[in-house]
C-alpha cells in the first residue's frame, strides 16, 4: 500500500493523552482523517465498516489488547493486509519478537518523540512500496 | 512508616533493595521482594515525571526565547516535543497500575488471603492478567533492566531489521 497522506488512519490507545498526542503528530504529518479507539474490540468494529490505511495501536488495553487486534486483522481476509504500528510500553525483547511474527509492521516504544513516529511511519510504507 | 524511614524511602528506595538482597534468598519473603519492587517502581516514576518536566520546560523556554521571531519550524518542533513530553501520563498511569496490583497482592496475603492470583507465575511483574498465552506483559521496564527484559528503540529496530 501506498503513502497518501489523505488516507484514514485509525489509532487505538486507551489512554485519551496519548490519542491526542499521536492525532496531533499525525496532523503534523499531514494525516486529516484520524479516527480513534480505546480497545481492540472497539477498533475491530471501526475497520469492518471503514477502510483504514493504517492502524497505530497501544499493546496493553482491555477487553480486547493490541496484540489480539493485531492476531484478527492478520486472519482476516479483508484487513490482512492493513499496515500496523505497534506504540508500547512493552519492550521485553520476547514481546517485540512475538509482535513481530504476529506480523506487525513496526514497533515503536514508548516514550516517543515525534520523529521517531514519522520515522516508522515513512519505514511502514517505503517497504510496502 | 515513622519519619526516619520517609527520606530513603522517597530517595534512595535502591539502598533498601540492597538491604533485603544481602539477607540471603532464602530470607528475603515474597511480601519483601514485593514491596522493594514496589520501591524501586515508585522511584521510576518520579525519574519519568522529572525528565518530562525538564522537557516541557526546556521546550516552554524555547517558545518564549522565539517570542516575536518569525521561526515557525523551530516553534513547530518545540510544541511537538512539549505534546509528546505530556506522553508521560501514559507511562505513568501503567507504573501506578503495576504498584496497586502489588499492594494489592501484599495486603491480600498480610490478611491471610494468599489468594491464587498471588502466587501465579510473574504475578508481582505483570500489569494484568489480560496477557495472551505464552505472552507476559510487564509495563514500562525499570531503569537498568537487562537487554531482555528491556529493549531501548534502537534495540526493537535492530530485532526488526533482523530478517531471521
Amino acid at each position: 500500500m501506498a503513502f497518501d497522506p489523505g488516507m484514514p488512519v485509525l489509532v487505538v490507545d486507551d489512554y485519551k493523552t496519548m490519542v491526542r498526542i499521536i492525532r496531533n503528530l499525525l496532523k503534523q504529518l499531514g494525516f486529516a482523517d484520524v479516527d480513534e479507539a480505546n480497545d481492540g474490540n472497539a477498533a475491530l468494529g471501526m475497520m469492518r465498516e471503514k477502510d483504514y490505511g493504517l492502524v497505530i495501536s497501544d499493546w496493553n488495553m482491555e477487553p480486547m489488547t493490541g496484540f489480539e487486534l493485531l492476531r484478527e486483522i492478520r486472519a482476516d481476509n479483508h484487513l490482512s493486509r492493513t499496515p500496523f504500528i505497534m506504540v508500547t510500553a512493552e519492550s521485553k525483547t520476547d514481546n517485540v519478537v512475538t509482535a513481530k511474527k504476529a506480523g506487525v509492521n513496526n514497533y515503536i516504544v514508548k516514550p516517543f518523540n515525534a520523529a521517531t513516529l514519522k520515522s516508522k511511519i515513512d519505514a511502514v510504507f517505503s517497504a510496502a512500496a | 512508616m515513622d519519619q526516619t524511614d520517609r527520606p530513603m524511602v522517597a530517595g534512595t528506595p535502591q539502598g533498601r533493595y540492597k538491604m533485603a538482597c544481602t539477607c540471603g534468598a532464602d530470607s528475603v519473603s515474597e511480601e519483601v521482594v514485593a514491596l522493594t519492587n514496589t520501591l524501586r517502581e515508585l522511584a521510576a516514576i518520579r525519574s519519568t515525571a522529572e525528565d518530562a518536566a525538564t522537557r516541557i520546560l526546556d521546550s516552554a523556554e524555547g517558545l518564549l526565547a522565539m517570542a516575536g521571531k518569525n521561526e515557525a519550524e523551530k516553534a513547530e518542533e518545540a510544541i511537538l516535543s512539549i505534546m509528546t513530553a505530556c506522553g508521560f501520563h501514559d507511562i505513568v498511569g501503567q507504573r501506578v497500575t503495576k504498584i496497586t496490583e502489588t499492594l494489592d497482592q501484599v495486603i491480600a496475603a498480610s490478611h491471610g488471603e494468599v489468594a491464587a492470583k498471588a502466587r501465579k507465575p510473574n504475578a508481582s511483574n505483570s500489569v494484568s492478567a489480560k496477557s495472551e498465552p505464552g505472552v507476559v506483559l510487564e509495563g514500562p521496564a525499570l531503569p537498568g533492566a537487562s537487554k531482555d527484559r528491556a529493549q531501548d528503540q534502537a534495540g526493537v529496530d535492530a530485532l526488526f531489521s533482523d530478517k531471521r
